[in-house]
């Protein structure tokens, strides 16, 4: 069995990378492991607020203060907690998302349905029925990858991505949902559409959905 | 965070904005689990130069003007500073300002800024730095996402431009503000953009894309492609040979990330690049060279070059102690006249 990683990344970063085992406890694990380091950096301002991606965490540090080599050995006692067990459920907030399904606002449904073989309102069935969890952040200001989508109605993204996707469009891609909460290009495939504002700079925090929330969507 | 309204007064006006004009500081760091880039100038050194000729914080909010010059008009007796790929022109005196300089402007006065081919960015200080809104910790433009800098957007024409010191007295500002100041030194970070090679260490990804793709990269000269951006830099040339280019799971990424999407066309990422990429990094540009980065203009030929660690370490020191060497000497009112006489040149 291969544990965690850590590789440099530039003369300013270390990337600790964890072995795989499945998109919600991998993303579980990085968020954990994320916090610890939070916990380190405020005794050591070497250190950069950390990033936790899927099965990831990147750790920004001072270059003229340290190296990645420093790093890693600063970061290697937090790694043997990685294989603690999963502690379940997240501690976030419960957010209800209401999503107008199909039409003008999700305009790829009757496609995915099509392509999974079940009709367009089992799609949603579906889609709605599952309690998503906030994996990690990242392709914008308030995006949040949300998971995990059932089986039954995974597809990939669109072969060549839209230039210009809504903002509120409720989009699924692989094992993934989403939301886009500013109109911008897109490949991920469109199912529905949210009033819900996911980013807004003024509120604290300024992004409605965060990391280890739990998301449920309605129909509108 | 404060209200909408600016405090300080109207210095200047935009006659024309240019390509792109928005305001930028030293950006928003950590909040990528909101989804927010760092962002912030592009070059970061330049910044500094215009920002430390005014007595500024080195990461005070400026103007950073894009690829086309903009022009403004004075609406006070105001010093401002210019930094970067342009240089200034003052129309009726017609007098130049080299970047690197400060100049006073009467009320009235028009100041052209024009590139002067080092690169892509010049940077306009004004006394005590941009008095916009501060919003989520930064005067930055997020251009992407619409918020912060001058309402979340590029300058246009005929926006009034706030400086947070008092222009021309030195009040609200510290102490050093001279009328006719220049950078000494040639740590202007501009004057070396063109042909070096950007140094890199190997990605982190590096090892897994095959022993090809780093060598490919640092064999060839690349162009930057038009289709680049803030977010990041294109490359054109012979596709990388790697021999895995397979997505990978999202990760945290860095500015100066030389990514691999699948068609083999690598792309450098900027400072408003996404907190999480998903493509494999073959090589990331050193600290030492990230304003070089930031100042590559569309159709520049590109180069990387491999170094060690203890070379990216020894390159930051080097940078930073001629920065902080010529920042002693402009507190001493040291000009770069007296500099260039005194080496006989």
């Amino acid at each position: 069995m291969n544990g965690p990683r850590i590789v440099a990344f530039g003369d300013a970063a270390v990337l600790v990378e964890l072995e795989q085992r499945g998109v919600v406890a991998d993303a579980r694990r990085a968020r954990r492991l994320a916090a610890a380091i939070d916990g380190l950096r405020t005794r050591d301002p070497r250190l950069g607020v950390p990033v936790a991606a899927a099965a990831s965490v990147l750790v920004p540090f001072e270059p003229r203060a340290t190296d990645a080599a420093a790093v890693g050995a600063l970061l290697a006692p937090l790694l043997d907690s990685d294989d603690g067990p999963d502690d379940g459920a997240a501690a976030g907030t419960e957010r209800v998302i209401a999503v107008r399904y199909g039409g003008d606002d999700g305009p790829d449904l009757d496609a995915v349905a099509m392509e999974c073989g079940l009709s367009v309102d089992r799609v949603i069935e579906l889609h709605a029925a599952t309690a998503y969890e906030v994996l990690f952040a990242g392709f914008a200001p308030g995006f949040a990858y949300l998971g995990e989508l059932p089986a039954a109605i995974r597809v990939p993204r669109l072969a060549t991505p839209r230039t210009r996707v809504p903002a509120g469009s409720v989009a699924i891609a692989g094992s993934m949902t989403a939301i886009y909460p500013q109109a911008s290009p897109g490949g991920w495939r469109l199912i529905g559409r949210t009033d819900a504002r996911l980013f807004d700079p003024a509120a604290t925090p300024p992004a409605l959905l965060r990391p280890g929330d739990r998301v449920r969507f309605v129909p509108a | 965070m404060r209200d909408d309204t600016p405090a300080g007064r109207p210095v200047l006006e935009v006659i024309d904005p240019g390509l792109l004009l928005a305001v930028q500081d030293g950006g928003r760091p950590g909040l990528s689990s909101q989804g927010v880039t760092r962002g912030g100038a592009a070059d970061s050194r330049s910044l500094a130069v215009a920002n430390s000729l005014l007595g500024n914080a080195p990461d005070a909010a400026a103007l950073e003007a894009t690829l086309i010059g903009p022009t403004f008009r004075a609406l006070a007796t105001v010093t401002v500073a210019v930094a970067g790929a342009m240089a200034g022109r003052v129309d009726r005196t017609g007098e130049r300002v080299a970047p690197g300089t400060s100049v006073t402007l009467a009320a009235g006065q028009e100041l052209v800024l024009e590139p002067t081919g080092d690169g892509a960015r010049g940077y306009l200080a004004v006394p005590g730095g941009i008095d916009v809104p501060i919003v989520l910790g930064s005067r930055s433009t997020a251009l992407g996402a619409g918020f912060g800098g001058f309402e979340g957007r590029a300058l246009r024409q005929g926006d009034r431009i706030a400086a947070i010191g008092v222009p021309g007295t030195g009040q609200g500002t510290r102490a050093f503000i001279q009328p006719h100041a220049h950078w000494p030194g040639d740590a202007v970070p501009a004057r070396v953009t063109a042909t070096a090679p950007l140094r890199v260490l190997p990605g982190p990804h590096a090892k897994g894309l095959g022993p090809d793709a780093l060598a490919s990269l640092v064999a060839q000269t690349w162009t930057m492609s038009s289709a680049s951006d803030r977010v990041g830099i294109r490359l054109d040339g012979a596709t990388l040979r790697a021999s895995a280019t397979g997505g990978l799971a999202s990760h945290g990424v860095v500015t100066g990330s030389v990514q691999v999407p699948p068609d083999g066309r690598p792309i450098v990422l900027l400072v408003d690049h996404q907190p999480t990429g998903g493509y494999p990094v073959v090589a990331v540009v050193i600290t030492a060279d990230l304003g070089r980065l930031g100042q590559l203009a569309p159709g520049a030929p590109v180069r990387f070059q491999e170094v060690t660690p203890d070379d990216a370490r020894e390159a930051l020191v080097r940078s930073d102690t001629a920065f902080a060497s010529s920042l002693a000497l402009l507190r001493e009112g040291v000009g770069w006249d007296e500099l260039w006489h005194g080496a006989g040149a």
